[in-house]
């Protein structure tokens, strides 16, 4: 039986290249994805081009083509990369370069775009799209018109598929499903595709998709089975072998760090998956209740009886806006009465507050230590810890307001209690809030260029 | 004495927007059978009190043993919004473990 394999390498923004160019190297695969995206990233990524129209990708992805080119490209391993973020045409140009660079010969590139809907918002509610936000039912976008800095909606794989089938080597996107990084790959060689109706083994592939697609996080990493979890700081990035039949067995490079146990698969078939009947992905929705999970060999499970439904008319479109200014500043109390003092703090901070006429939208006081992760689920120790860092976060409008904010913790380690150590304190940040929503599929066309990089073109150039 | 959760299962936790989720995998098939009793949404809303101002989902399994919970307005606003240390909602997993299973009666 046919079998493809895909390896994961990377699951964010930051991830670690040891454990990618490992797993290049010896995993011995015909395609490797790459997600570098969260919610927040398209975002900081706008705004970074907006301040220099070449930026705009993830810079990441320059070291991590440098490092990875070379490995794949002999090996014959197809690369698909959402870190193109708002600019893959940058991200092309940077990709290109490096592949000079590694003097390398005919590396056919494909680019793809159309998910970026920052300008065309207002074509979009032309056409009637109410834009309602997914997770509060608010309908007033109205509210949020003038302050909108990015849209950007979750691509399925069609565009990849085709990048592939003119034989990209190397495919760069924006936002890109992470499910598509690896549903385009299945699709291409399987046939996969929406129009073949297989609903079933596209649900199978987004569910494959979705184990793998965070790297280390589903090999140990982040894990509810962390004390058995060997040498994490190897952690072994994920391998998918999937079958015609659409089963696969995930496993990782033999000699590597991390751990696959029926736990660790299960606890990433769970991971923000929310409704398991319905995981709604632009290329089908899986349905997660029927899966099969089974230890096969020590690093080895395998996951089958996958089963899936017809993709969605709608796409997600996650819009970000601006919505005022945090200022969060911390100080570190020391015993003895360090509940007695934390308590002088949030006080003194209160005060400050009223005497500067400063209204937050929202204020918070943490006890780390004590209760900054359960809040109001925890009750007052019976006895002084040793030390408590009073973790002092607010919301406001404006800058200015948010820097007065942090000035008052300094105020408090000179006007309070002696023995308050302060750091170095953190700069105010502005607020993108996040308004999710759908819009229709036909209306979010992708395109994809697939460019041959040549040595000829570069001593042309 | 109540059983913990934590004897019972292990959980992870994540976040999307404003809205946490807490996989909940049984250890065995008793195990699985005391913990779809348990976890209700009502004794969840309870458990956590204001730290969730939203609707409470749960979902199952069966065939890994596992509940889903989803629980909206659990992040106070969300990852890029939220005044919480907790920005993404990864220590939910870690405050779901102290949830009592059975006991005398269904308080905490």
């Amino acid at each position: 039986m046919k079998t493809v394999r895909l390896g994961a390498g990377s699951g964010y923004w930051g991830d670690m290249i040891e454990s990618a160019t490992t797993l290049a190297k010896h995993g011995d695969l015909d395609y490797m994805g790459f997600d570098f995206l969260a919610e927040l990233t398209m975002s900081l990524l706008q705004g970074a081009k907006r301040r220099d129209p070449s930026k705009g990708y993830i810079p990441d992805v320059v070291p991590w083509m440098r490092q990875l080119l070379p490995i794949t490209h002999e090996r014959g391993t197809r690369m698909i990369l959402n870190g193109g973020g708002v600019n893959s045409p940058a991200a092309g140009e940077a990709v290109a370069a490096e592949i000079r660079r590694a003097d390398l010969d005919r590396v056919r590139l494909g680019i793809i775009e159309g998910d970026d809907l920052t300008d065309r918002i207002p074509e979009l509610r032309a056409a009637g799209v109410p834009l309602v936000n997914l997770d509060t039912g608010d309908t007033d976008f109205d509210s949020i018109a003038d302050r909108v800095v990015s849209a950007h909606a979750y691509v399925g794989s069609e565009s990849i598929v085709e990048a592939l089938e003119q034989g990209a080597e190397v495919v760069i996107g924006g936002r890109l499903a992470d499910s598509a990084l690896y549903v385009g790959p299945l699709a291409h060689e399987f046939g996969w595709t929406p129009d073949s109706g297989q609903w079933d083994a596209i649900g199978a592939a987004v569910t494959i998709a979705h184990v793998i697609e965070c790297a280390g996080i589903c090999c140990g990493g982040m894990s509810s089975q962390w004390k058995d979890v060997p040498d994490p700081w190897n952690i072994g990035f994920p391998i998918a072998e999937v079958s015609e039949d659409t089963s696969a067995v995930i496993s990782k490079v033999e000699g590597t760090g991390g751990l696959i146990n029926q736990w660790t698969i299960k606890e990433h078939l769970l991971y923000e998956t929310h409704d398991p009947a319905d995981y709604r992905m632009p290329d089908g929705i899986a349905d997660l209740t029927t899966v099969r999970v089974e230890e096969i060999g020590a690093n080895q499970v395998r996951i089958s009886d996958m089963t899936g439904r017809e993709r969605p008319d709608q796409l997600k479109v996650q819009i970000g806006y601006t919505d005022g200014w945090i200022a969060e500043g911390r100080v570190l109390i020391p015993w003895p009465d360090t509940l007695e003092k934390a308590d002088r703090c949030e006080e003194f901070i209160r005060r400050r507050l009223e005497i500067i006429g400063i209204e937050p939208r929202e204020i918070r006081f943490d006890r780390v230590g004590v209760d900054a992760l359960g809040g109001s689920m925890i009750s007052r120790p019976s006895s002084d810890p040793e030390e408590i860092e009073v973790r002092v976060a607010a919301r406001v409008e404006t800058r200015a307001e948010a820097d007065a904010i942090r000035r008052e913790l300094t105020h408090f380690t000179t006007a309070g209690p002696v023995g308050t150590a302060f750091g170095a304190q953190m700069k105010a940040r502005e607020v993108i809030a996040l308004w999710p929503t759908l819009v229709p599929r036909h209306l979010v066309p992708t395109n994809v260029a697939v460019e041959e990089v040549t040595r000829r073109a570069h001593i042309a150039s | 004495m109540p059983t913990l959760l934590h004897d019972l299962a292990y959980t992870r936790s994540g976040d999307k927007g404003d809205v946490s989720n807490v996989g909940i995998m049984a250890k065995g098939s008793e195990e699985y059978k005391m913990l779809r009793a348990a976890v209700t949404p009502a004794a969840l809303k309870r458990f956590f009190g204001d730290l969730v101002t939203g609707e409470v989902h749960v979902y199952e399994l069966p065939r890994i043993e596992s509940l889903q919970v989803v629980m909206y307005g659990a992040l106070g606003g969300g990852a890029t919004q939220t005044l919480r240390f907790d920005e993404t909602g990864k220590s939910m997993a870690a405050l779901m473990s102290r949830f009592p299973i059975g006991g005398d009666d269904d308080e905490q």
